[in-house]
Order: structure tokens, then sequence, then C-alpha cells
């Protein structure tokens, strides 16, 4: 679809509306689902995905296609992060049909996989597997974002200890073409329409640092132009982490109000309002 | 993925199982009355981006995600079609079943199943997927509702996740969750008329429900007639000659028969009986209020007591009793004797697999218990008139 990328320049507003700085709403809900050890709903705009995870657990029988990393095989001293990714017939506008061995698919997985098992304390439970079910119900761009966001979540329900979270969004640049580089604005967070058109990169860094756990590049891009987009990106993931880290308190203190789980040592001065 | 999940029960522990729900009243682990079901937690209209979805929950923890979506597509061939009267043509409404030019196909359908860690082309999924369609297109009636011209017809595509790991046969969970997406489902409303191509209405709000509503007004000439609704396919089990519904995972783990009965509901209210009693008619006009229920399909799962481990009668334990002190020779003989004794007959109270087939009568006793007014198909239909369809 023809996206008029010019009419960014008149008012810079973007077509949904926002500035070039501005995140689309993400909202996230952890432990959705009773019989997982994990879960998590997240929306980036419309773009959504669940997630559920089970394990570590022993390795069962290997049955479908389920690309693991970080490790290998129940035999190895760190447990294997195996995900899953079903991508539902409906997410999309017309309804495209992906099979088992699209190699789209496939790479995600192994994306979010090796970047989980660098995160994820995995040389805590050898000889055993995390696996990871993502499911897509929608798409609207910054799929991969959205997929790693619910996968740190659910993996933060599970209880699996890690590292710190990793955040992840996408950033774009607004022009497409080498001669209006210095009127480039970077963009954040972009929307289907907008990855259709302009090149765009996911990142995904660890926590509150700067460190890049995730870097895709799928489009064509400036160099000259990197450096501005990967910085965007790079703040829109700080954001993000503040979102997912409310989530995963709000829940918390509910559960607490609740009396799901015990109120921890050291939570006494934790506000509960 | 087969019906044979691994349930991690002894001998001991089955034997006991099947005992008590062996029992008149059976007694089931969790306290339940054998036509009762487990609470579920079910919503409709959840993607905006589909034309018709749900999600339900079940107390166990399982999860489906259903939705459908459909695309205009041409009909191929109409060599079948004979010439028909052009003048009388006024089919602008889709549930039109009367008019007989209608005709739909089968493979306007499409359903898919996704079951996390397994293959879509796995044996079990595949089975489960079309056990759900064959229910669906099994009166041939549904098929019809998509049909938009001579020339073009609705391609409905049937997306069904099974978000959850498989914890139980998910077989009932899919088909309610099946059902509702349909019964959210709405299409377009046609504004073309004839075999034009065809042009619709972009109000979304005036989109016609794929089931219309019997509180619709002029969807159905009989007001009060209860309109037809889509497929249920309930899983029924049988314990000796107690029938049970439901089963949960344990419980279908010493199942002698597992039966997938799928009921639909027709929008015709013509009762067979044209008896001239003034009684009749009191019977008519109670049948209108509940629902009317017919049998599309009835299919044997495989249950997965038969892969379970037998129990050993203390009988021909070597470990146990008469046999601890016996010499090696004799003993050896005693124990083929006995193994071959514990193979045929059941002893009390040890746990042997199921063998054979169901009895003639459970089985009827089954599809009837399913079927009868006020029955347990009735209940789970008004249960799931309940649904908020949004």
């Amino acid at each position: 679809m023809p996206l008029d990328t010019s009419a960014y320049s008149l008012a810079l507003l973007r077509v949904d509306g926002r500035r070039w700085n501005e995140l689309r709403r993400i909202h996230a809900q952890i432990r959705t689902q009773a019989a997982a050890d994990g879960s998590s709903y997240l929306e980036m705009g419309h773009t959504k995905v669940m997630c559920v995870v089970n394990g570590p657990s022993e390795p069962g029988p290997r049955r479908g296609a389920t690309s693991g990393g970080g490790g290998g095989g129940g035999q190895s001293k760190n447990a294997e992060v195996a995900v899953n990714i079903v991508i539902a017939g409906f997410s999309s506008v017309d309804r495209k049909r992906r099979g088992r061995g699209d190699k789209h698919i496939l790479e995600l997985q192994s994306t979010i996989s090796q970047a989980l098992a660098a995160s994820l304390h995995t040389h805590l439970f050898p000889h055993s597997t995390i696996n990871i079910s993502l499911h897509v119900l929608s798409q609207d761009g910054s799929l991969l974002a959205a997929l790693i966001n619910a996968a740190t979540l659910a993996c933060v329900d599970a209880g699996i200890p890690m590292t710190d979270y990793v955040a992840a969004c996408t950033a774009g640049s607004t022009s497409t073409y080498a001669a209006n580089d210095e009127g480039a604005d970077p963009l954040l967070d972009m929307n289907h329409q907008e990855e259709q058109e302009l090149p765009g990169l996911t990142v995904a860094t660890l926590g509150d640092s700067d460190r890049v756990a995730v870097l895709v590049c799928e489009s064509r891009v400036q160099v000259s132009r990197l450096e501005g987009m990967l910085a965007v990106g790079v703040d829109g993931c700080k954001q993000v982490r503040e979102i997912l880290d409310r989530v995963v308190r709000e829940k918390g203190i509910k559960m607490i109000q609740e009396g799901t789980v015990e109120r921890g040592v050291g939570l006494n001065d934790m506000e509960l309002d | 993925m087969a019906s044979s999940q691994h349930v991690l029960l002894s001998p001991a522990e089955l034997a006991y199982l099947h005992a008590s729900l062996n029992l008149t009243p059976p007694i089931r682990p969790d306290g339940r009355s054998p036509t009762q079901f487990r609470p579920l937690v079910a919503e409709t209209g959840i993607l905006p981006g589909t034309n018709g979805s749900a999600r339900i929950c079940f107390a166990d923890g399982t999860e489906a995600i259903v939705g459908v979506k459909a695309e205009v597509e041409r009909t191929r061939t109409r060599h079948d079609f004979p010439s028909l009267d052009e003048g009388t043509e006024d089919d602008d409404d889709l549930d039109d079943n009367q008019n007989d030019v209608i005709k739909g196909d089968n493979d306007w359908v499409e359903m898919t199943v996704e079951i996390p860690g397994y293959r879509d082309d796995d044996a079990g999924t595949v089975f489960l997927s079309v056990m759900l369609s064959e229910a669906l297109l099994a009166d041939g009636e549904f098929t019809k509702r998509l049909w938009i011209n001579q020339r073009f017809h609705w391609k409905l595509y049937l997306d069904i996740l099974l978000i959850s790991p498989p914890l139980s046969y998910p077989l009932p969970l899919l088909s309610l969750t099946t059902h509702l997406a349909l019964l959210a489902a709405r299409l377009p409303r046609l504004k073309s008329e004839g075999d034009e191509d065809p042009l619709f209405d972009d109000d979304w709000a005036a989109a016609p429900y794929l089931y219309p509503r019997p509180s619709e007004k002029g969807s159905k000439a009989t007001a009060p007639a209860p309109a037809a609704r889509p497929p249920v396919t309930l899983l029924v089990m049988a314990v000796g000659n107690n029938i049970i519904f439901d089963p949960s995972k344990e419980e279908l783990a010493v199942a002698d028969v597992a039966l997938a009965v799928s009921v639909g509901e027709s929008s015709s209210t013509t009762t067979s009986t044209t008896s001239s009693k003034p009684t009749a008619m009191d019977i008519d006009t109670e049948e209108t209020k509940g629902h009317n229920l017919r049998l599309l399909s009835v299919r044997t799962i495989d249950p997965p007591s038969r892969l379970t481990p037998p129990g050993i009668p203390n009988a021909s334990n070597s470990a146990y009793g008469a046999n601890a002190g016996v010499k090696d020779t004799e003993k050896k003989k005693q124990q083929q004797e006995q193994a071959r004794t514990a193979e045929s007959e059941a002893v009390e109270g040890v746990w042997k697999a199921p063998r054979g087939g169901a009895k003639t009568l459970v089985m009827a006793t089954m599809v009837q218990k399913v079927l009868e007014k006020g029955g347990v198909a009735d209940e789970v239909l008004d249960a799931l008139d309940g649904v908020d369809l949004n």
C-alpha cells in the first residue's frame, strides 16, 4: 500500500497521528493462563500477542518444529530455550497462512531464543528445557519487538531467574532515499504501514543499560542514519522497560493484596495502595 | 496429539478411580454429578480484525481462541445449476434456505487447528480438525449461508488456536470456542442485487450475523422459532454402565468408552409427529421452547485407558503372599499359569486396561442422554446463550 510519506514533513505528524518519538499504546497483562507456569498478553498498538511459558522442565520427546538456542539439547549444562511461534491465520488483514517451516518464523524463533537464553540464568537448570510458545493474534508492525516483550513478561511470571528485562522496540527513518538525508527524522515504534514503506530496525536492550541484546535490520538504510535510529530505539526500549516493570509490579501488589502470595521480607516498606 | 495424554497414575490409583466411578451414583474426584460441567470463562468479539472471534478458558486452565475470517471468492463451476426463473429471484438474504437455488460446497470452509508443540500435519491435529469440520458440514445447511450469488460465495477460514499446552483432550474446548466464534461472526451486508459483482455495505453495524439471532426482526418469518446454531461436540465417557460428561484428564484415563457426540440445532420447527390430538399440540409448544436438537455425528475416541499399565494381582505377585516361599521351578510354572489367568480375567480391585468394544446399550444411552429434552446438550446450549455476543 503506497504511503504518502511526504506528508510527514508538513506537520511532523505520522500517519497515525504520533510524533517521531512517541510509542503506541502498550497494554500488558501477566498470569493470564492458569495451566501454564508463566503467561502474558501484550498489545503494542494493534499488534497483539500471547505468550505461554512452560518449564524449566525435563525435556520431553521432541516433536514439532521448535527452534532451540542457547545451549543445545537436554544433555547440556544449560537449559535449552525452545521457542515456538504460531502466527494465527486471522492475524493480518488478508488471511495468509504460514507453514511450520516458514523461514521468517524460524528466524524470529531463533532470535528470541538466543536473546532470552542470554538473559535467563539457564546455567541453573541443567538438562532441562524452557518451552516458550508465542501466539500472534493480530499484527500491525513491530512484531518481533512485541514477541520479545511478551516472552520477557511470561518468563518473569514463570519465576525463571533472569538478569534483567529484555525490552524491545522498533525504530525507523522518515525517508527512504539518500538525497533527503538531512531532512530525515528517526521514528520510534513503527506500525505496519510504516514498516512497509520505510527502513527500520528492531532493537532490544537489557534492562536499564544501553547494552543491546537484539538488533535486527531487514531493510536497506544509509549508514549515516543508523546511529540516529539506534539511539531512538534504545531510548524507546527504556520506556518499554518502564511499562513492563509497572505491569509486573502492579500484578505483584495485586497478588499480595489478594493473598495469593505471602508478603515477602523487605516488602513492608513497599507502598500498597 | 492423541487422546492418550500421559497421566501419571499408578495401577492402584487407576483401579480406585475406576471403582469409584463405577458406583451408583458415581463418585467423581472433584465431587461433580455425572452430568455436571466444570465452570468456564468465555468471551466473544475479542479480535476486531476478524469477522468473529471467541475465547474460552476451562477450569483446568486450558484456553483456546478461534478467529473466523471470510473472503469473497468466485464460484468456479456452475454446470450443475439448472436454468432457473430469473424473474422471481429475491435471494438478497443469505439465510434464505428455502430457495433451492442456494447451494453450498464443503470447500468453502477451511478449518485449521494449531496446537503448540504439535505439527499441523500431526495425525491427532488433523483428526481434531476433521471431527470439528465434519460436525459443521454434516447437514449441508451451513455452507448455504456462505452463498452470495451464483457467481460468488464467501470462503470462510476458521483458525483454531489452543493457547495452553494440551492438558486434557481438547476436543470439547475447541468445539465450544468454535461454536461461539461462529455465533459472533458477521458478514458485511450485501448491497448489490442478483448476480452482479458483490458490493457490500461498509457499515459494520449493519452487518448481519452469520447465524441470525431469533430476536432480530425480519430475519425469520417465524419469530419465536429458535434460530439455528452451529454444532457442539461433546465428549462423553462411560465407566461400566455410568455415563459421565465433561471428563477430566484423570477420569478419561479410566474410561471404558469415550465418544465425541456432535449435536446441532435446526431452525425448522417441523415436528415429525403430525398427530391430531390436542395433547400433542401442548407437547409441540413445549418443544419450541427448548432446543430442536439433531444428532450430527458420533465418533469413538480411543480412550487413553487402553495404554495404561495393568496392576499385578497378589496371587501372581512373586514378592508377595503364597508365592513368596515356593521353590523356583514350581514358582515359574505357577507364575506362568497365573499370568495367563491374569490376562484373561479381571481380579477385583486390580487395574486392567479395558479391552474390547463398547456395549451397544451403553453407546445408545450415551447418545440418548446427550439428546434428550433438558439433557446435557440442552443445558450446554442454554449456558452458551448466556454469553454476551458483541
